[in-house]
C-alpha cells in the first residue's frame, strides 16, 4: 500500500469513528421507535449495583444500539443484504410471493426444560400435552365449550413460500389425533390455506395478525360450533370502512422489509356500535370496540379493543339480557369480538397476561357466569408457551 | 467490552486514540495501561483488582528473580517458582475450583464444598500465561527484568490481546514497549486488519454461528444425517472465523499503537495432517506450551517413550486450560492420541498417499474434534457423531433442514474459501497488475466497516415483544 492510501486510511477512519461518536452524543435520544414499536433504552443511570452486577455495561451497550445514528438506515440495509445473500429471510422472517412475510423461526422444542431459541422444530411431546390440557378443560366446563386454535402465518400462508409446510402439517396431525372426539374443536387452518391461496386476503402481508375478512371468517366458524348457523350476519350487512392503507406490522418491524407494500386495515361496521359498553380492566373504552387513535401509530391492529389488556367485557348500554361468551384468548380474538358481540355479553381473558393465569377456564368461566366459554389461541402461542398444557 | 461492539468502536476506541496521541511519548505506556484497566473493569468490575495484584506480584518477584540471576541463582530459581506458583494458584482457583470440588466430593470420605459465585475471570487463562512467560524469560535469561511498573502492567494488561490473545511472551514484545515508533502506514494497516477481523467475526462467524446452533437445536429433537454434518462443518468454521477474526483485531488495534503481535492464525483449514493444524491454529497457545511445557520436559530429545509422554502432558493441559470440563479434557486427550499416532507412523503414510487424502483426514478429525470441545454433554456430542454415519437418527433430512442448507449454501462457499489463502492471493495479484485500484482499497475497507455496523446495529434489535399477546 502507498503512503498516500495509508494517509487517505487513517484520515477517513478516524473521522468515521469520531464523527459518528460526536453525533451519537449531539443527537437527541428517543424514547420510543414508531417503527418497532417499542421503547428505546435511554441512558443508563449510574448505579453502583448495577455497575457490579454487570448490568449497567449491558444496559450500555444497549443504549448504544437504540440511539445509534441512522439505525433505521443500517437495519434496513442489513435486511437488504441478508436478503441479497441469498437467505430469502432477515431475522427468522421469512419473504414470500407478493411481498408476504411469515415469521419462521421460534422458540419451542422443549428440549430438557430449555426451550430451543430460534428453532423450527415442533416438540410432538409438547402438542401431545397441549392436547390433553384442551381434553381436560372440555370435561370440566360446565357449558357449551369451544376450541379454535388459529393457524399462524406460516401454515396459512404457505403457498407463499418455498419454506416446507410439513411441520405444519404434523402438527395440526399431531392435534387433530390427540385431541379428544367429544371436543368441540375447530381445526380450520386447511379450510384458511385454501382461502389464502384462492386469493382472499385473510391474513395481513406484514402482520402477525388475520384481516377483518379473516376475523369475520372464525365468527362465522364460531357461531356454527355453537350451533347458530342461522344467527350468522350476512357480510353485505356490514358497511365496510377502510381506516388505513398505510399498516406495516409485526414481520415488517422485525425483518426491516420496509420495502414491501403495506396491508390495509378495514372496520366492519354493523351501525349499532354506539349500543355497546366495552371495559378493558375495569375501566370503559371510549371508543368503544376501535381505539382509533392507534391508527396513527404503527401497532395498528391495536384499533381492535384498544390493543392488550387482561380482561375486557363487552355489554349492551341498555342492559339487555344476552346469554355470556368467556372468551379465553390471545389478540387474535381482538378482531372477532365485535363480530361476536352482536350475539353474546363477552368476558375475554388475556391467556397470554403476564399477570394473571387464566388457564383454568372452568373456574373463570363460573365466575363470570358464562352461558357459554370458547378457546381462542394461535398456534404460535400454543407451541410457544404452555398455556395450553396447563388448561383445566 | 469486546471489541465487535458499538460502545467499543464508537466511544472507547476513539476516546483511547485521543487520549494516546495527545499524551506524550512518555506517557503514552501509562495511558494505555489505565485505559486498559478501564476496557478490563467495564466488563469485570471487580476481578480487575484480581489482575492488579497478579500483575503487581509478579512484576515484584520479575526484580527480586533479575537481582539474584547472576549471582545466587538458586534463589533466582525459588522465586521463579514462587512466581508461577502464585499466578497458577490463582488460574487454577477461578477457574478450576468448583471442577474439582464437584468431581473430588463424588469420591467417598471427601467432601469439598463448591462455590456458587464463583465466576471465571475474563482472560485470566490468557494473562497469566503472559505473566509465566516473562517471569521464565527473566529467569532464563532471554530478557532482563523490567523495572519500570507502567510499561510492565502496559504489557500484562494490553487491551487488545487481553481477553483472548494472542499471547504475546514477554521477549517479543519488551524492547517495542519502550521503543516503538507510531507511523501511519502501521496505522493504516492496523485498521485494514482490523475491520477484517471484524467482518470475519460480524459477518461471518456471527452467521455461522447462527446457522449452527439451528441444526444443532433441532438435532436434539430430530436427529438427522444432514443435520449432523451441518452441526460439525459450520461449527468448525464458525470458530475459525469467531476466533481468527478476534485475533485479527487484536493484532490491527495493536499496529495502530505501534505494536507488532505475534500471527495466531496460518489457514489451518488446509492442513493435511494434525501435527500441520497444530502449526497453523492458535500458534501463539501452541507455541507457549512448546516454550514453557514441552522443551521443558526434554521435547523431542529423550528417548520414544518420554517423548510421547511429553506429548501426551502437553496436550492434557492444553486441553484442559480451554475450560474446567471433562469435555476439555477429552478433547486433549483425543489430540494428544492422534498426535502420538502421526508421530509413530501416520505422518508419513500422510506425506506418501494423495494430498486430498490428508485434506480430508485433517478436516474430518479437526471437526470431530470440535464436536467434543462443544459439548460440555459428552453424551450429545456422541449423538451428533452417530448421526454423523446414521446411526440413531430420524431420517436421513427433514425438508426444512435441505430447505435451510440450499439458503446457507453461499455462506457455506464464501466462508470455505475464505478460510484458504486464495482470496488473499487474488488480491494482491489484482493490486499488482491494475495499480491504480488500490484506491479501492480505502473505498473497500469503510463500505465493509459501514456493513459491519448495520449488523451490530441489527443484532440487538427486538422487535415488539406483543406477539405473545
Amino acid at each position: 500500500m502507498k503512503h498516500r492510501h495509508s494517509i487517505a486510511i487513517v484520515v477517513s477512519f478516524v473521522l468515521l469513528l469520531g464523527f459518528t461518536a460526536i453525533a451519537f452524543w449531539i443527537i437527541p435520544d428517543n424514547d420510543f421507535s414508531a417503527r418497532e414499536n417499542r421503547a428505546l433504552q435511554t441512558l443508563p443511570r449510574f448505579d453502583k449495583d448495577k455497575l457490579f452486577s454487570g448490568e449497567l455495561s449491558s444496559a450500555y451497550n444497549d443504549y448504544f444500539a437504540d440511539q445509534f445514528v441512522a439505525r433505521d438506515v443500517l437495519v434496513t440495509l442489513k435486511g437488504t443484504l441478508e436478503l441479497l445473500s441469498g437467505k430469502g429471510e432477515n431475522n427468522g422472517i421469512l419473504l414470500g410471493d407478493r411481498g408476504q412475510l411469515a415469521k419462521r423461526l421460534f422458540a419451542t422444542a422443549r428440549i430438557g426444560k430449555d426451550a430451543a431459541e430460534d428453532s423450527d422444530i415442533i416438540d410432538s411431546e409438547h402438542l401431545k400435552n397441549a392436547a390433553d390440557g384442551i381434553n381436560r378443560a372440555s370435561e370440566n366446563v360446565d357449558v357449551p365449550f369451544v376450541v379454535f386454535l388459529t393457524g399462524r402465518t406460516a401454515d396459512v400462508a404457505s403457498s407463499a413460500f418455498l419454506y416446507p409446510n410439513h411441520a405444519s402439517d404434523a402438527m395440526l396431525e399431531t392435534l387433530r389425533q390427540n385431541v379428544a372426539e367429544d371436543v368441540n374443536y375447530l381445526d380450520l387452518v386447511p379450510t384458511y390455506r385454501e382461502r389464502y391461496e384462492s386469493g382472499e386476503y385473510v391474513y395481513y402481508r406484514t402482520d402477525h395478525h388475520w384481516t377483518t375478512l379473516g376475523a369475520y371468517y372464525a365468527y362465522c366458524d364460531i357461531l356454527k360450533a355453537f350451533g347458530m348457523e342461522n344467527d350468522i350476519i350476512p357480510t353485505e350487512k356490514f358497511q365496510k370502512e377502510i381506516v388505513s392503507t398505510n399498516f406495516y406490522g409485526t414481520f415488517a418491524a422485525a425483518s426491516g422489509f420496509h420495502f414491501v407494500p403495506p396491508d390495509s386495515v378495514e372496520l366492519w361496521l354493523f351501525g349499532n356500535e354506539e349500543e355497546f359498553l366495552v371495559t378493558a380492566d375495569g375501566h370503559t373504552l371510549d371508543g368503544g370496540f376501535y381505539n382509533r387513535r392507534h391508527l396513527s401509530g404503527n401497532d395498528k391492529y391495536s384499533v381492535f379493543l384498544d390493543g392488550t389488556h387482561d380482561v375486557v367485557t363487552v355489554t349492551k348500554k341498555d342492559g339487555q339480557d344476552r346469554p355470556t361468551l368467556a372468551i379465553f384468548k390471545d389478540s387474535f380474538a381482538n378482531s372477532v369480538a365485535p363480530f361476536l358481540a352482536q350475539h353474546f355479553d363477552l368476558v375475554l381473558y388475556n391467556l397470554s397476561s403476564p399477570r394473571t393465569d387464566y388457564t383454568d377456564v372452568t373456574t373463570w368461566s363460573r365466575a363470570c357466569r358464562a352461558d357459554a366459554a370458547l378457546v381462542l389461541y394461535t398456534l404460535g402461542n400454543v407451541i410457544e408457551t404452555d398455556k395450553m398444557n396447563r388448561l383445566r | 467490552m469486546v471489541f465487535s461492539s458499538l460502545i467499543f468502536l464508537f466511544a472507547y476506541l476513539p476516546a483511547v486514540l485521543l487520549i494516546y496521541f495527545i499524551v506524550p511519548r512518555k506517557g503514552k505506556n501509562l495511558a494505555l495501561f489505565l485505559v486498559s484497566l478501564f476496557f478490563y473493569a467495564w466488563g469485570e468490575p471487580i476481578y480487575v483488582l484480581l489482575m492488579l495484584v497478579s500483575t503487581t506480584l509478579a512484576y515484584l518477584f520479575g526484580l527480586l528473580i533479575g537481582t539474584y540471576r547472576e549471582e545466587k541463582p538458586r534463589r533466582a530459581k525459588i522465586f521463579t517458582a514462587l512466581s508461577v506458583c502464585v499466578s497458577l494458584s490463582f488460574l487454577l482457583f477461578f477457574k478450576y475450583y468448583n471442577f474439582f470440588a464437584q468431581n473430588l466430593s463424588r469420591l467417598p470420605t471427601i467432601n469439598l464444598p463448591t462455590i456458587a459465585g464463583l465466576a471465571l475471570p475474563i482472560g485470566i487463562s490468557f494473562y497469566t500465561f503472559q505473566i509465566i512467560s516473562y517471569t521464565v524469560d527473566v529467569y532464563r535469561g532471554d530478557c532482563a527484568a523490567q523495572r519500570n511498573y507502567i510499561n510492565f502492567g502496559a504489557y500484562v494488561t494490553l487491551f487488545p490481546q487481553l481477553i483472548a490473545g494472542p499471547i504475546v511472551r514477554y521477549t517479543e514484545i519488551d524492547e517495542q514497549l519502550t521503543s516503538r515508533r507510531e507511523n501511519v502506514d502501521d496505522f493504516a494497516a492496523g485498521i485494514l486488519r482490523f475491520v477484517v477481523g471484524l467482518a470475519k467475526k460480524v459477518l461471518i462467524g456471527d452467521a455461522l454461528a447462527a446457522g449452527f446452533v439451528y441444526f444443532q437445536d433441532s438435532g436434539a429433537v430430530q436427529p438427522t444425517v444432514v443435520g449432523a454434518w451441518l452441526t460439525v462443518i459450520l461449527y468448525s468454521l464458525h470458530l475459525y472465523y469467531d476466533f481468527s477474526g478476534y485475533s485479527d483485531m487484536a493484532i490491527g488495534l495493536g499496529r495502530m499503537f505501534g505494536f507488532h503481535f505475534p500471527e495466531n492464525f496460518n489457514y489451518p483449514y488446509i492442513s493435511k495432517s494434525i501435527t500441520e493444524f497444530w502449526r497453523r491454529w492458535h500458534i501463539s497457545l501452541s507455541s507457549w506450551f512448546r516454550e514453557y511445557v514441552y522443551i521443558p520436559l526434554g521435547g523431542n530429545r529423550v528417548g520414544t517413550f518420554k517423548r510421547y509422554r511429553n506429548l501426551a502432558v502437553v496436550w492434557l493441559l492444553t486441553g484442559f486450560w480451554h475450560g474446567a470440563d471433562w469435555n476439555f479434557v477429552l478433547w486433549g486427550v483425543y489430540f494428544a492420541v492422534i498426535l502420538i499416532l502421526e508421530r509413530a507412523f501416520l505422518l508419513k503414510f500422510l506425506e506418501n498417499s494423495p494430498r486430498v487424502i490428508g485434506h480430508l483426514y485433517s478436516l474430518f478429525l479437526i471437526g470431530v474434534g470440535f464436536l467434543i470441545f462443544s459439548h460440555s454433554d459428552l453424551g450429545a456430542a456422541l449423538a451428533t457423531f452417530l448421526a454423523l454415519f446414521g446411526v440413531g437418527i430420524d431420517s436421513f433430512a427433514t425438508s426444512v433442514a435441505l430447505y435451510t442448507l440450499i439458503r446457507m449454501v453461499p455462506l457455506i462457499l464464501v466462508s470455505s474459501i475464505g478460510a484458504t489463502p486464495i482470496p488473499k492471493r487474488i488480491w494482491e495479484r489484482i493490486q499488482i497488475r491494475h495499480p491504480r485500484l488500490q484506491s479501492a482499497t480505502v473505498i473497500l475497507c469503510l463500505a465493509l466497516f459501514a456493513v459491519c455496523v448495520a449488523y451490530l446495529v441489527d443484532s440487538t434489535f427486538s422487535p415488539f415483544e406483543y406477539t405473545q399477546f
